[in-house]
């Protein structure tokens, strides 16, 4: 007889097996552990997607996770369906296989069993296992033959008993006798249990164990509905269609031990059998056997010695200039330190191959600076990882790097986004082989907007409903206290009582965070010593030549995987393009890293005048910069940091910015501190600012600071928070300090660790901000045409960053189909000032081949004399693109066009296709035009539609003698007005902000031809005037003008819609 | 010879009309028509007060009741097609050739009013006069008169009361209307658009041969059309054929037969009308005025339509005889829906089948017996609910080819299942959660084997979701009679019952 505990469910299926189970991985391992069974087995289809976080969650829930998959096999024909007889939708599919990894040789195979047929695929597909597969990689796995989807079951129903004992056969031989286990299933269906007494008596002829599972799809009941949910939307139906698709009940939770044991009590030894095979299985991700490459030295060398070496040098090279040489001696005694630590946790050869990598780009020109905790090692500088100097700005190692912390560091690389971060890309997996590196997953999961489409589908609403069901997802980053989604419902209408409604609010939310497919992470590559395959399945992924791992980055990091972070920066591009622009036209050089430190850069920054500048240009820095008024180099590491969730939320943005200007009085937690928080003026601002203060105030260690930080930074980790803050506290209490001390102390700590910047990564990115700021302050015609030519990026769209560029002197030429190249290019005017030429990759609807093969006419046989030369002379153009460039007046400058509209007038007579007869005969003469030329309102308006941008005035510099006389200022004269006067202001609306630390109130930008004006909505004007704010492109805003210190808002009172002269630009909403 | 001459009747926002027409109480106040479906309703058309409120086509349900005093009325089809009959009829009084020109929500139809100057007087007359007869009939309406058919149409667009264009001068008349009144398709919309053609003025002074090698050959309709010289072929709305024969008896019909003879005669002249247009009868509507006025009212709907007098009254005869009036009938009305003849390509080689006509009059019997949806094949549907199935008409199957599938070790011959109609609700006694003993109204039943529960539940999505575990029993009754059966347990309802038993 069986005992009630003896169950172990060897075969549930998580949410990972993607649209084919209802329940996320760690809620199976909990519901596990609420049942008191001991063990579980995860087994998704083809692949461990699930597995990592599986392991993880049972580890913390004292569950043991044994992993396993069901594989598909091509060679067993197609799953069991129902008989022809019955109306189904069931399409053809191979049957599966449950394997389960008894030890880490099985795994391993279990991982290149799964990488070898999907990388046998030509694109991204689910792929199948052939029986040769399995003969290859069968060591270390035990086989059960699976439920209704397994062989057996569709060969019982469809070829008999004979077909299901030849492929038992067959398993046997690739498995052996004792690794093969005939599956039984009790869903309490009449089909199934007829199907479970001939496997009974086929087990029992061919003397093979039979085994108990419950093919568990969900952990409770209820998820049922979901996977009902899943399940239509795979097969691309509704739940009214699925018919058969669906299951027949309820019973595929995760069943207590004694309900299994009730079940199978006419057959005890399938129950027994469950524990038996559990205790076989030995294999647990904790041993996953991963390594990361050694980095080839030349003999007679260790890593750590090469990597000595090189450091040496990079320390001279750094630090050996006169500038530099008073830190050399430092920076000699802090690189010991860091060696010494790298080589006790035996990193070098990580170090090693980042630094080759950085040789990679250096050698190729390609840019690229390291990001992240990475610049606070002076390992990482002297390498040229990094290239901020955390020496020369005293920053602390131990946040990168320390000893106690158990895990990788951590590296990320950014490049110019585009073909050299592809480039790199796949210089490592040259490298490392295809099966020796690849990305890491991005796993994509269900949110508001797409659960709600995807639920509205399943239960059959059209398509007019899911568009207006799912608009009513919000997606302000600010959310009121009604905004829910049962408030959002009942707005529009819906009857939250309905039971359709009903249920589909409550799968709306039940559906949230469930995985939906595997995308490719931006930029995290794992690379492996030996096979990668054998430590995690690698498949393609929907990009050309990248293949993808099974994980996303937090299953690597609690795996132990290594990743390098290869990340597309578009400044990065804009710099280099601007570096290689700049001595072509301006016959200077220029070195990024050897910028001087510039005060007219400064006074440009102190102004606000940012657009365009990395980091620096959003709405809220340019509201905060003049503040903080920065005059060297550490100022804009502060404020690319300060304007941060943590800084605000924890409120040291405002007493930062006082002390700043000198109207409060610099004061610290405790004098000890003062050495500490000095930089920030008494205000904690920084990370490393953090555990420095807990190393100072409570003698904390490098590492154990560490933990407090990444303690206070884990939402979930409240016990472990308490105990490092009851250290803290006793800490602080042994070096003398007051408990009001300590209370402010704690509170600093826990308020922006969670949110808090650290300082190297604010360094990284100041270095880009002031390079992005010096380039534009010195070289602005080649900044800007960089800036165009990497879109979208940044914060303002094309059309502002022109106009911008503009009121700063550049002179912008519009797109000239005589001139322009694909992309925006640099000319000399003739007064010798540099102008940009727009390239024709602005116009709308002309492709790339298109306007190559304009080039490649005008290169070969000059300048077109006509719009018939034109078109004969490239063919490739047809009649819409050559609309497309006359309406935007690309045309003007051919002869015999007078303006546009003559222009529109010949291509659509020379873009029209001519029979055979006619194609040689010479171009019908053009009678004169009777169309009338634009109005430049008209002019305006074909532009924007055309390009989204304008090289003509700003549509406001059209209305505004009408504006003038309405009293209406333009942005330039808001600076003359005086605090609290009622003003109106009127522009094109360039960004909606609401972001989640105002509270609801909504920050708008307004922009004119004379600059751009601050508007701040109350959340109550917000609401009266809803509509308007978000839908009008320009508005007129009247209310009380606000000046502190140079920054200039308008509170708004009253806001009315401006006609938008059909200027249709895109502004940046909501983030 | 005189030239043509067209009226063009326009009744802008015509749901709103339709409905106000009736309710002449609203007619003063905001006014708002949704469409669409609950709860994605919009407005489809408002009245002026309505506009003047803030009211806009497509504002949705939840826009428009934030607007104090406004009036949201749903659509109405049926009121609309009542006040279309209306604004016919009206127009009928002035000329019999009449074309429906609707579109979106205005009802537009044109007058072919060539010649009728000595009736009405001159065409400005004749358009005040139905003017005033529309408005008499509740509906506002905008008229343009014009020799060219199109030019009244569109000016009758613009219009807000009577415009009368005198010959020759259609083209000033159209002038400066916008190109919108063209209704161009959105591509050479947009093309004229960017050339700045905003007017129909401005498109007829476009030379046509220029405007043709650019827009193609139907550029010329469009000129022609902003210049008021386009031609059109009249096409009259012709007099809707309707089959309906009515009687009112002079004293109240109690007896069925002489009611049939009645309707007999009814049905002679319906059949032999529909056969002079080479039409059938494809459903026949009784409708019957009774003492204490109550109406009589039934549907026959043969499987194909007919001109067989005897079959219909046939049917008729099983239609009365299964639903018998419950008073004397005072009035019998017969409505005939037309249908085309039925039609069968019979073959050489094709094997005798029965006269389709006689096979359709047995399963017009049948339907008419037991129920349009309850005759045919029924067909398994694609639902794991259990017992599902639908009824489809009689077809012949297709010859198919399929090899003969060789029997399988598997294929053993399945027990049969006979199904109690209704099922037998049963008193279960369980033991451990097992059926031990049962008892339904007329036997007692022991319980010997027990094998379950099978279990299945869906739909939880919607309000006929089910959820039931099924028993298949072994028991004896208390003459020691075996039988082997399936019980059913609705867990919803916590019921049992006897669902089945097994040959």
């Amino acid at each position: 007889m069986s005992q009630a505990n003896d169950y172990i469910e060897l075969h549930a299926s998580s949410a990972f097996s993607f649209l084919a189970g209802a329940s996320q991985p760690e809620a199976l391992a909990e519901r596990v552990q609420q049942l008191e069974m001991p063990a579980i087995a995860i087994a998704d289809r083809n692949g461990i997607y699930g597995a990592a976080r599986f392991h993880t969650m049972a580890t913390k829930c004292s569950v043991k996770a044994h992993i396993g998959a069901e594989i598909a096999v091509s060679s067993f024909g197609n799953t069991l369906t129902p008989p022809d007889w019955l109306p189904h939708q069931y399409p053809s599919e191979p049957p599966r296989l449950l394997l389960l990894c008894a030890s880490q040789i099985g795994y391993q195979n279990l991982c290149q069993l799964v990488t070898r047929f999907k990388m046998r695929e030509t694109t991204k597909a689910e792929g199948a296992a052939t029986l040769d597969d399995l003969e290859e990689f069968s060591a270390g796995l035990i086989c059960l033959t699976g439920g209704e989807e397994g062989p057996l079951a569709a060969a019982l129903a469809h070829k008999g008993r004979s077909e299901a004992c030849k492929i038992v056969d067959r398993l046997t031989n690739i498995y052996g006798r004792a690794n093969l286990y005939i599956e039984l299933q009790r869903h309490q269906q009449r089909d199934e249990e007829c199907r479970n007494q001939s496997l009974l008596h086929l087990a029992s002829s061919l003397r093979l164990p039979v085994i108990a599972t419950n093919g568990v799809r969900y952990a409770t009941q209820k998820d049922r509905e979901i996977l009902d949910v899943l399940t239509t939307i795979r097969h691309h139906t509704s739940l009214d269609r699925a018919g058969r698709l669906l299951n027949l009940n309820n019973s595929r939770e995760i069943h207590p031990a004694h309900h299994m044991a009730a079940l199978f009590a006419d057959i005890p030894e399938a129950v027994v059998n469950t524990r038996t095979v559990s205790e076989r299985l030995n294999f647990t991700l904790n041993n996953l056997g991963y390594e990361f490459p050694h980095y080839p030295v030349p003999p007679g060398q260790t890593m750590d010695s090469f990597l000595a070496q090189r450091v040496e040098e990079g320390v001279r090279k750094r630090y050996g200039s006169p500038a530099k040489r008073s830190l050399l001696a430092k920076a000699r005694t802090q690189v010991q330190h860091e060696l010494k630590l790298i080589a006790k946790l035996g990193f070098a050869g990580y170090f090693l191959i980042v630094w080759d990598l950085i040789r990679y780009c250096q050698q190729h020109g390609i840019l690229v600076q390291g990001r992240g905790s990475a610049a606070n090692s002076a390992v990482c500088y002297a390498l040229e990882i990094t290239a901020v100097d955390p020496i020369g700005m005293e920053l602390l190692f131990e946040r990168f790097l320390s000893e106690n912390r158990g895990e990788w560091p951590d590296i990320d690389l950014d490049l110019p986004s585009g073909d050299h971060r592809e480039q790199v890309i796949q210089h490592v997996y040259e490298h490392y082989g295809k099966l020796g590196a690849a990305m890491t997953a991005n796993v994509i999961s269900y949110r508001g907007r797409s659960a709600a489409r995807e639920v509205g589908k399943a239960l059959g609403f059209d398509e007019d409903q899911l568009t207006r069901l799912s608009s009513l997802v919000g997606h302000w980053e600010w959310r009121g206290p009604n905004d829910t989604l049962a408030h959002n419902f009942a707005q529009a209408g819906f009857d939250v009582r309905h039971p359709r409604i009903a249920h589909y609010l409550d799968l709306c939310m039940r559906m949230q965070n469930l995985p939906r497919h595997l995308g490719q992470h931006s930029g995290g590559m794992v690379i492996c010593a030996g096979m990668l395959n054998r430590v995690v399945p690698l498949e393609h992924a929907s990009m050309p030549g990248r293949s993808v791992i099974q994980w996303d980055k937090e299953d690597c990091a609690d795996m132990g995987l290594i990743k390098v972070d290869l990340l597309g920066l578009g400044m990065m591009a804009v710099l280099k393009d601007s570096i290689e622009l700049i001595p072509r036209h301006y016959k200077k050089e220029i070195d990024l890293a050897a910028l001087p430190e510039d005060p007219l850069v400064y006074e440009t920054l102190c102004k606000a005048d940012t657009v365009g500048m990395f980091q620096v240009e959003s709405r809220a820095q340019m509201a905060s910069i003049p503040h903080n008024a920065p005059v060297r180099f550490y100022d804009l590491v502060v404020q690319v940091a300060i304007i941060r969730p943590g800084p605000i939320v924890g409120k040291m943005m405002q007493p930062y910015m006082r002390r700043r200007q000198h109207k409060e009085e610099v004061t610290y937690p405790h004098p000890s501190l003062e050495p500490v928080l000095k930089r920030t003026l008494g205000v904690p601002l920084f990370q490393e600012q953090l555990l420095r203060m807990a190393m100072t105030v409570a003698s904390f260690s490098g590492s154990e600071a560490e933990e407090l930080r990444r303690a206070v930074g884990m939402r979930r980790s409240m016990q472990r928070m308490k105990d490092l803050e009851g250290r803290l506290r006793d800490g602080m209490t042994r070096n003398g300090i007051g408990p009001e001390a300590q209370d402010n102390i704690v509170q600093g700590i826990s308020s922006f660790a969670m949110y808090g910047f650290p300082e190297s990564h604010a360094a990284s990115f100041a270095l880009i901000a002031y390079a992005s700021a010096y380039l534009k302050v010195h070289y602005l015609a080649a900044f800007t045409c960089s800036l165009l030519n990497n879109q979208p990026m940044g914060f303002y769209a094309p059309a502002v960053l022109i106009k911008d560029a503009q009121r700063h002197g550049l002179r912008v030429r519009p797109i000239d189909i005589q001139c322009s190249d694909w992309l925006c290019t640099l000319a000399v005017e003739p007064d010798s000032s540099l102008s940009l030429r727009i390239g024709l990759n602005y116009v709308k609807g002309l492709r790339q081949s298109s306007a190559e093969a304009i080039l490649a006419a005008r290169n070969q046989h000059g300048p077109f004399a006509s719009v018939d030369q034109l078109a004969a002379r490239t063919p490739e153009l047809n009649r819409k693109e050559l609309v497309a460039l006359a309406r935007v007046g690309a045309l003007n400058t051919l002869s015999e066009v007078e303006h546009r509209r003559d222009a529109l007038w010949q291509v659509e007579q020379a873009g029209r296709p001519v029979g055979p007869l006619l194609r040689t005969a010479a171009p019908t003469p053009i009678v004169s035009n009777p169309l009338l030329r634009m109005t430049t309102v008209e002019r305006l308006a074909a532009d924007y539609a055309g390009t989204g941008i304008t090289t003509g005035p700003h549509p406001m510099a059209y209305q505004r003698a009408e504006l003038r006389q309405q009293g209406i200022l333009s942005a330039q004269e808001l600076e003359g007005c005086v605090s609290n006067r009622t003003i109106r202001i009127a522009g094109f609306v360039i960004a909606r902000q609401r972001p989640g630390t105002a509270k609801g109130f909504v920050f708008l930008s307004l922009e004119d031809e004379t600059g751009i004006a601050n508007i701040i909505l109350t959340p109550n004007i917000f609401e009266q005037n809803r509509i308007v704010v978000t839908r009008s492109r320009f508005l007129m805003i009247e209310g009380p003008l606000q000046n502190q210190d140079g920054v200039i808002h308008v509170k708004a009172q009253c806001i009315t819609p401006l006609e938008s002269h059909g200027a249709d630009i895109p502004s940046h909403n909501f983030h | 010879m005189n030239p043509n001459l067209y009226a063009c009747v326009r009744i802008a926002e015509f749901p709103t009309q339709a409905l106000l027409r009736l309710n002449t109480q609203l007619a003063s106040q905001p006014v708002a028509v949704l469409d669409g479906r609950p709860p994605l309703q919009t407005v489809c058309s408002h009245n002026r007060h309505a506009r003047l409120k803030g009211v806009s086509l497509g504002m949705t349900r939840l826009e428009a009741e934030s607007i104090s005093e406004l009036h949201l009325l749903p659509r109405s089809l049926e009121t609309e097609a009542a006040a279309r009959i209306v604004l016919h009829e009206c127009a009928a009084h002035f000329s019999p050739r009449i074309e429906a020109a609707s579109k979106d929500t205005a009802a537009t139809c044109v007058l072919d009013i060539t010649g009728t100057e000595r009736l009405f007087g001159p065409p400005q007359t004749l358009a005040e006069r139905l003017h005033s007869a529309l408005d008499s009939v509740g509906l506002r309406a905008s008229i343009a008169v014009s020799s060219n058919f199109h030019t009244a149409r569109i000016k009758a667009l613009t219009s807000r009361s009577i415009i009368v264009i005198p010959d020759g001068q259609e083209a000033l008349a159209l002038g400066k209307l916008p190109l919108t009144a063209l209704d161009l398709a959105e591509d050479p919309a947009e093309t004229l658009a960017i050339w700045g053609i905003r007017t129909l003025g401005e498109l007829a002074a476009l030379p046509v041969s220029e405007l043709v090698a650019r827009l193609g050959p139907q550029a010329v309709a469009w000129r022609n059309l902003a210049s008021g010289t386009l031609s059109h072929t009249f096409q009259p709305i012709e007099a809707e054929f309707t089959l309906k024969e009515f009687c009112d008896f002079e004293t109240p019909i109690e007896n069925q037969d002489s009611l049939l003879f009645i309707g007999a005669r009814m049905i002679d002249c319906l059949s032999a009308r529909a056969a002079t247009r080479a039409l059938s009868l494809a459903s026949l509507a009784v409708a019957m005025q009774l003492e204490g006025n109550q109406i009589y009212q039934r549907t026959i709907r043969p499987a194909i339509p007919t001109i067989d007098c005897k079959f219909l009254l046939k049917l008729l005869q099983l239609e009365i005889a299964a639903h018998p009036p419950q008073a004397a009938v005072l009035s019998l009305t017969l409505t005939a829906q037309a249908g085309q003849s039925s039609k069968m390509q019979l073959g050489l080689f094709m094997p005798q089948t029965p006269e389709p006509s006689r096979l359709d009059v047995t399963i017009a019997r049948l339907k008419a017996i037991a129920g349009e949806d309850r005759v045919g094949s029924p067909v398994l549907e694609d639902s794991h609910r259990p017992g599902i199935f639908r009824m489809q008409a009689f077809s012949v199957p297709m010859q198919t080819h399929k090899a003969p599938t060789m029997p399988t070790e598997s294929s053993h011959p399945r027990m049969a299942l006979r199904r109690m109609r209704p099922p037998v609700p049963v008193r279960v006694q369980l033991n451990a959660q097992q059926p031990v003993s049962f008892r339904s109204t007329e036997q007692a039943f022991r319980v010997s084997a027990a094998y379950g529960p099978w279990k299945t539940s869906g739909c939880w999505w919607s309000t006929d979701g089910w959820n039931a575990e099924e028993w298949d029993i072994l028991a004896e009754n208390t003459t020691g009679n075996s039988v082997a059966c399936l019980l059913v347990h609705n867990c919803a309802l916590n019921q049992w019952q006897l669902e089945a038993y097994y040959d």
